[in-house]
């Protein structure tokens, strides 16, 4: 049985695609999304053996969403696109599996094939092993999805429900880890389940344990632990 | 009594020998020779022509003194003060040196003194050259009273040279009685002169290039884009008016290879435009692409249309295009009776380049809106591939899911495919616009399912107006593919069109507002029909972009509703 995933932000697409997969047995749709943001989450959460990604998707391109997969639950991925000629260079250059819209069933049949036969993982492309540096958060809010800039967001942590990206006027879900997060944005690490940034410092009170609080401009509270303060008072050249 | 007439006697004498001195100095100012020497020299080959110059009028000074008792009253410190003062210590040493040992090889009991004093004199116009270089007041070495006053201080420093080196000390003591006042006063004012004569020449020079470069400067003023708007017979006889206005010569013709395009002065009563190029002098002019000047005495001018004709010198100059082909000539006339001034021939020769250059940046012109033209074109014939095949995809999926829906598309597909390909006329009403838009949209519709909504609000009178053909398409497209493409939520595309003061505005806005200025790539179709309607409407119509981040773009496009004869 292989699970399989469907992303793509145009909704015949996605009927055309899940007709076609209705055809095969043993392959079983867990679900669809609309957009790159939604299709992370959906990854994380249901974890599909195989996910049809379209590349030309609003704000973030399914190309960019592959590189912000936690390897751990990295899925095979078939690339589907209409018309891409970049993309479809670096494809077959790199021998990554990719479908052309409208889907021809037969070649679908083969892709298919190769899936249950073990293909191989993607990670040879280039764009999607990058640790290109972030420009924007990918965030779920309570009733939207956005892309948070970087300038924007005042700090990130993790709780129970995941991590959190907090700017002055929003706060989202991200799917990305804080170490993700730490690697691929110059958000700085200040305690454990916390990332700061530094722009975004209004005052640090140093407490008498030891470790200390950030103020941030628009008076949100953010903890420094013992261990990491040194660290950021190197960063910020505060001796 | 016989001492004192001896004295004035001498003075007239070396005022004389001066004269001579000063017309020799004064012929040489007027060769190139003469050029390094008006100004303060720095550069080593100007201090070379400085010391040849100087040197040789030391020498002369010499030459042209007289003998009195074996010693020699003379001119000689001029050379050598002006030597020091305008080439500074060095080449006032080499002139000292070169002049004071000519002195020497003439002999005489003042021989050694003389030289010694040469080399000295030449050392006090060095010195007083650092001095004020020192100082930063350069352009007071050119000072004739600067220069007076330094003579006056090498000759008397040469008296008491000669009076202490000379020997027998009695017969120095007698001849420096005699030749002291003679001597420093002609050398004074004679280093005056010689400053005055070199102030003279170059305020001479500096009056002409005032007047050169004023007259040229406002010729090019006045022309400026007179014959980028074409190089016919209305803009060469405009053009001819300012230059002659400006010139003040006779007349001014313009031709171009085979006949005459404008003709403005004397003589514009036979000269007439239109008429076949008659003189031989712009035939050759022509043929051998060179300048040819008549002046009407050693290379005679005639006039081939009139025997009374009052012109009497003229200059013709080729105008050159692309590739230095030369594609007609620019003439200046002056009567028998005037003098072509040196002025006016270089002004022409000028004046033809700078009318060569308006005439290619009139083709350069011409041939950007052909370029425009094209590109339209081309825009018509592309549609785009994502377009296109998203289309078919949409399609793929419909007829699955709703067989006449997908029927309807395909109609909508076709409609939209015959208005881009075949686009004969320049000019389509507003309805065949928005027809072209709707099918493009209705696949859209289709495409983005419930992530899309169109509103199209244009009142029925303004349908039947013309504007250019594939003006709205492409905005509209720009608003799809750069917006509503791009947003997570749904999104809204408006477009209305509205008539006011004589203008029609149709505007496209979506609700992304996703705008970013992008000069090379921001959608070709948006850049195009932007220059096509300033092109054709003037810079004030065109495309217009209002954005504010995450709420809307609009795209306004304003034409004038009168103005549409002109073809593009």
């Amino acid at each position: 049985m292989l699970t399989a995933l469907i992303i793509d932000d145009e909704a015949p697409s996605r009927d055309e695609l899940r007709a076609l997969l209705a055809a095969e047995p043993d392959v079983q749709v867990l679900g669809e999304c609309a957009n790159a943001i939604e299709g992370l989450a959906a990854i994380h959460r249901l974890r599909p053996q195989v996910v049809f990604l379209d590349i030309k998707m609003p704000r973030l391109s399914g190309l960019e969403m592959v590189s912000l997969i936690d390897p751990a639950a990295m899925p095979h991925i078939v690339f589907v696109t209409a018309f891409d000629e970049h993309a479809l260079k670096a494809f077959e250059e790199h021998a990554t599996d990719y479908l052309l819209k409208p889907i021809e069933p037969q070649r679908l049949a083969r892709t298919l094939n190769w899936l249950r036969s073990g293909g191989r993982p993607v990670s040879t492309l280039p764009a999607i092993t990058s640790t290109e540096q972030l420009r924007q958060i990918p965030c779920i809010g309570r009733s939207k999805i956005f892309l948070l800039s970087l300038a924007e967001v005042e700090y990130v942590h993790t709780d129970l429900a995941g991590t959190q990206v907090v700017s002055d006027q929003r706060q989202g879900l991200t799917e990305l880890t804080l170490k993700t997060l730490q690697e691929r944005t110059p958000l700085l690490r200040c305690h454990r389940q916390y990332l700061v940034n530094t722009d975004q410092i209004a005052e640090i009170a140093l407490l008498d344990n030891g470790a200390a609080e950030i103020l941030t401009r628009s008076g949100k509270r953010v903890p420094v632990s013992r261990r990491y303060l040194r660290e950021m008072k190197d960063r910020l050249l505060i001796s | 009594m016989f001492e004192q007439i001896n004295h004035i006697a001498l003075i007239g004498e070396l005022m004389q020998q001066m004269c001579v001195y000063l017309v020799v100095a004064y012929l040489l100012s007027k060769t190139p020779l003469f050029a390094p020497l008006m100004q303060v020299t720095v550069r080593l080959p100007d201090k070379l022509v400085c010391y040849v110059v100087f040197s040789g009028f030391c020498i002369m000074g010499t030459y042209l003194g007289f003998n009195i008792e074996g010693a020699i009253a003379n001119t000689r410190a001029i050379g050598a003060v002006l030597g020091g003062l305008l080439g500074g210590p060095v080449v006032g040493l080499a002139v000292g040196l070169t002049g004071g040992m000519h002195r020497y090889s003439l002999g005489g009991f003042s021989a050694t003194a003389c030289a010694v004093s040469t080399v000295t004199e030449g050392l006090i116009g060095g010195a007083l050259h650092l001095f004020l270089m020192r100082r930063h007041q350069a352009d007071r070495l050119l000072n004739p009273a600067i220069a007076f006053g330094t003579a006056l201080v090498a000759e008397i420093a040469q008296m008491l040279i000669i009076l202490l080196l000379a020997k027998p000390s009695d017969q120095a003591a007698r001849l420096v009685a005699q030749i002291t006042l003679p001597m420093v006063l002609t050398n004074s004012f004679g280093a005056a002169l010689f400053m005055r004569l070199i102030l003279d020449r170059r305020e001479t020079l500096e009056k002409y290039s005032i007047a050169f470069s004023v007259k040229a400067l406002r010729i090019a003023e006045r022309s400026v884009g007179v014959l980028m708007q074409g190089f016919n017979a209305q803009n060469c006889s405009r053009l001819a008016t300012i230059i002659q206005e400006e010139t003040g010569v006779g007349a001014v013709a313009i031709t171009d290879c085979d006949k005459l395009l404008g003709f403005v002065g004397i003589g514009a009563d036979h000269h007439l435009t239109g008429t076949p190029i008659s003189s031989p002098h712009t035939l050759s002019a022509i043929a051998d692409n060179a300048v040819v000047y008549a002046d009407g005495v050693s290379r005679p001018y005639r006039c081939k249309v009139h025997k009374d004709c009052r012109l009497g010198s003229c200059l013709v100059i080729p105008l050159r295009g692309e590739g230095n082909v030369v594609f007609g000539t620019i003439k200046l006339y002056e009567p028998k009776s005037k003098f072509f001034s040196t002025l006016n021939r270089t002004l022409g020769e000028g004046l033809a380049r700078l009318l060569s250059n308006q005439v290619l940046a009139g083709k350069i012109e011409e041939q950007k809106r052909l370029l425009v033209q094209s590109e339209i074109k081309l825009l018509q014939a592309q549609i785009d591939p994502h377009f296109l095949f998203n289309a078919l995809n949409t399609l793929a999926a419909v007829i699955r899911s709703n067989p006449d829906s997908a029927r309807q598309l395909v109609q909508y597909l076709s409609t939209f495919f015959r208005k881009s390909l075949k686009r004969t006329g320049n000019d389509v009403t507003l309805a065949d616009e928005v027809e072209h838009v709707n099918a493009y949209l209705s696949i859209e519709l289709a495409r983005f399912a419930e992530r899309l909504q169109v509103k199209i609000d244009i009142p029925p009178e303004l349908l039947g107006l013309q504007l250019p053909a594939f003006s709205l398409q492409p905005i509209v497209e720009n608003a799809i593919k750069h917006g509503i493409s791009q947003m997570l939520e749904p999104g809204c595309i408006t477009i209305r069109a509205e008539r006011s003061d004589g203008l029609l505005s149709v505007t496209v806005e979506d609700s992304a507002g996703l705008y970013q200025p992008q000069p090379d790539s921001d959608g070709l179709g948006m850049n195009l029909v932007n220059r096509r309607i300033k092109l054709r409407y003037g810079e004030a119509y065109g495309v217009q972009v209002t954005s504010e981040r995450e709420r809307f773009t609009r795209v306004a496009i304003t034409l004038p509703l009168e103005a549409q004869a002109l073809p593009c």
